[in-house]
């Protein structure tokens, strides 16, 4: 047998000072959740693929590895926490005491074919249950941004949306393809957007509309209170940049119509955020709010209690590189 | 700021947009071989090849590039953001034949060259007849000339290639356009000036309206 040290594609072993790096910050962020009364969550690697079969896309579905387990069961190797979680939690929260504060790390394993070098990664997360929605979103961002602090490369950005925002207009305006305007949103394509509604393509190019009220009755409540919450974390924060882009998260569909074409990745429904620091084009970790991932999971048969839900993870090894 | 130029036949429009963006290019146009330039204005060119491209702005090398959309299209990186389609650097990519009646009939089973492999893959899953798919880096046009396969699918511009080497082209598969590609952190970034620089491309005429950005009329998110 011929011995090499080449490691499949995407995964990588970490010696030394990498090695090091990677549980320094680990162990200062499981520190910083703890002194905020987060109890650890420890989550099998290994779960059933059958509970999240709907929820998966043809290409959500085709990142999972998957395999036959001995028995006969398909079983898939973890490729998110907040699902498995809420799966597990679902069913007993009746009996929990809420407010819940969790939070949990571990590897996750996505097949990617176009991101050599990222098909295992180190996370930790955190997730808070039954704290009122918006509160609950407040909560989670804040505590993102004050861990994010801890290791990252500089300057800092984070990003900050709304899922299901822009359905109704995404709905009234694709002339009956609302995933291809979509998908146009997301990839800021201006030309398709500017011909499907000017208020689409103000938020193209601004993030949001210069009016609220453009989004209707609901959703300009929802984004004058998003405004007010980072005007608020900018004046905490003043190391890290907040951009307020409705189009980064388009994809975050809320409608069943939208959501049900998106699949897995598609499980927030409020504030969703994501993180990135220096020059690099990855994101060092994001969130948001996901109630209906745990009537999804769990409530098929109406008794769960509804629960507000809202969390975040990092990817450990990118928020290190920015530690000195 | 650093951009991903393609050397090949994308590299004019690319140009053409930094000019009207407002780049000052003399030390692009110097003529050496150099394959990374700074430019004043803190901005740094590399050159490298189309298919590369995306690869440079997806992994954060490059904020931004210029690349086919006929690679977009084959790579399938989703990561991309495509602000702009480009009107000027047109093409098509399409079926090409020794004659015009070499495309085949309901049943039959060819040998089709490309350098697009997965976008053959995509055409053949719709037709009525079934190809094995040889993949080639280049000349594609000899294949059929020389039957290593009765078909080719490449990208035909003015037809001159076609015509000199007694090929027909049979079928439009894709029209493809020179795309401006950025990754999300840059687009947050740099939005204000992507903004302005977009501005004066759809001024100048250089951005196409309507189409998705890859041309494709598909219903994908």
């Amino acid at each position: 047998m011929r011995i090499s040290v080449q490691l499949p594609t995407g995964v990588a072993a970490l010696f030394g000072e990498s090695a090091r790096r990677r549980r320094r910050l680990e162990s200062q962020i499981a520190t910083r959740l703890e002194t905020a009364d987060f109890d650890e969550v420890v989550l099998p690697v290994v779960d059933y693929l059958d509970p999240y079969r709907d929820m998966l896309s043809e290409q959500s579905r085709q990142e999972l590895y998957r395999f036959v387990d001995r028995d006969g069961e398909v079983l898939s190797l973890r490729a998110d926490f907040t699902p498995m979680l809420a799966r597990l939690l679902a069913p007993r929260l009746a009996r929990l005491e809420l407010p819940l504060k969790l939070f949990y790390r571990g590897d996750v394993l996505r097949y990617r074919e176009e991101h050599l070098g990222e098909r295992e990664l180190y996370q930790i997360g955190a997730e808070v249950l039954g704290v009122a929605g918006e509160d609950a979103e407040a909560l989670v961002l804040r505590q993102f941004l004050e861990l994010l602090q801890l290791g990252a490369p500089r300057p800092l950005g984070v990003v900050v949306g709304l899922a299901g925002a822009l359905d109704p207009l995404i709905l009234e305006h694709s002339h009956g393809k609302p995933l291809r305007l979509a998908g146009a949103l997301l990839r800021r394509e201006r030309a398709v957007v500017e011909a499907a509604h000017p208020v689409l393509a103000e938020v193209v190019r601004h993030g949001r509309p210069t009016d609220p009220d453009a989004l209707g009755e609901v959703g300009a409540r929802r984004l004058k209170r998003l405004i007010g919450l980072v005007e608020t974390l900018d004046n905490d924060f003043p190391d890290i940049d907040l951009y307020i882009d409705l189009a980064e998260f388009a994809d975050q569909a809320t409608s069943p119509e939208l959501r049900a074409a998106v699949g897995p990745r598609a499980y927030y429904d409020g504030l969703v955020f994501r993180a990135h620091g220096g020059d690099a084009a990855w994101h060092l970790g994001g969130g948001g709010r996901y109630d209906n991932l745990f009537r999804h999971l769990g409530a098929e048969n109406g008794t769960v209690t509804p629960v507000t839900a809202a969390g975040f993870s990092f990817d450990v090894d990118r928020l290190a590189g920015g530690m000195s | 700021m650093r951009l991903a130029l393609p050397k090949g036949r994308n590299l004019t429009t690319a140009l053409d947009a930094l000019r009207i963006a407002g780049l000052d290019l003399a030390d692009l146009e110097s003529g050496d071989r150099r394959l990374r330039i700074s430019l004043p204005g803190d901005v740094e060119v590399l050159l490298i090849k189309d298919r590369d491209v995306p690869l440079y702005v997806s992994h954060g090398i490059a904020d931004v590039g210029v690349v086919g959309s006929d690679v977009l299209e084959e790579t399938g990186d989703d990561t991309l953001l495509v602000p702009a389609r480009f009107t000027q650097g047109t093409s098509r990519l399409s079926l090409i034949g020794k004659s015009a009646d070499a495309m085949p009939s309901p049943g039959d089973q060819v040998r089709l060259a490309t350098k697009y492999p997965v976008t053959a893959r995509d055409m053949l899953a719709a037709r009525t007849w079934g190809a094995e798919i040889i993949e080639l880096s280049g000349s594609i046009e000899l294949a059929p000339l020389l039957e290593l396969a009765e078909l080719a699918l490449d990208i035909v511009q003015t037809g001159r290639t076609l015509h000199d080497n007694h090929l027909v082209e049979l079928e439009t598969i894709r029209h493809v356009a020179p795309c401006w590609v950025t990754h999300r952190a840059a687009w947050q970034r740099h939005r204000r000036q992507f903004n302005d620089w977009l501005d004066r491309f759809t001024a100048a005429g250089l951005v196409s309206a309507g189409l998705t950005a890859t041309g494709s009329e598909g219903e994908t998110a």
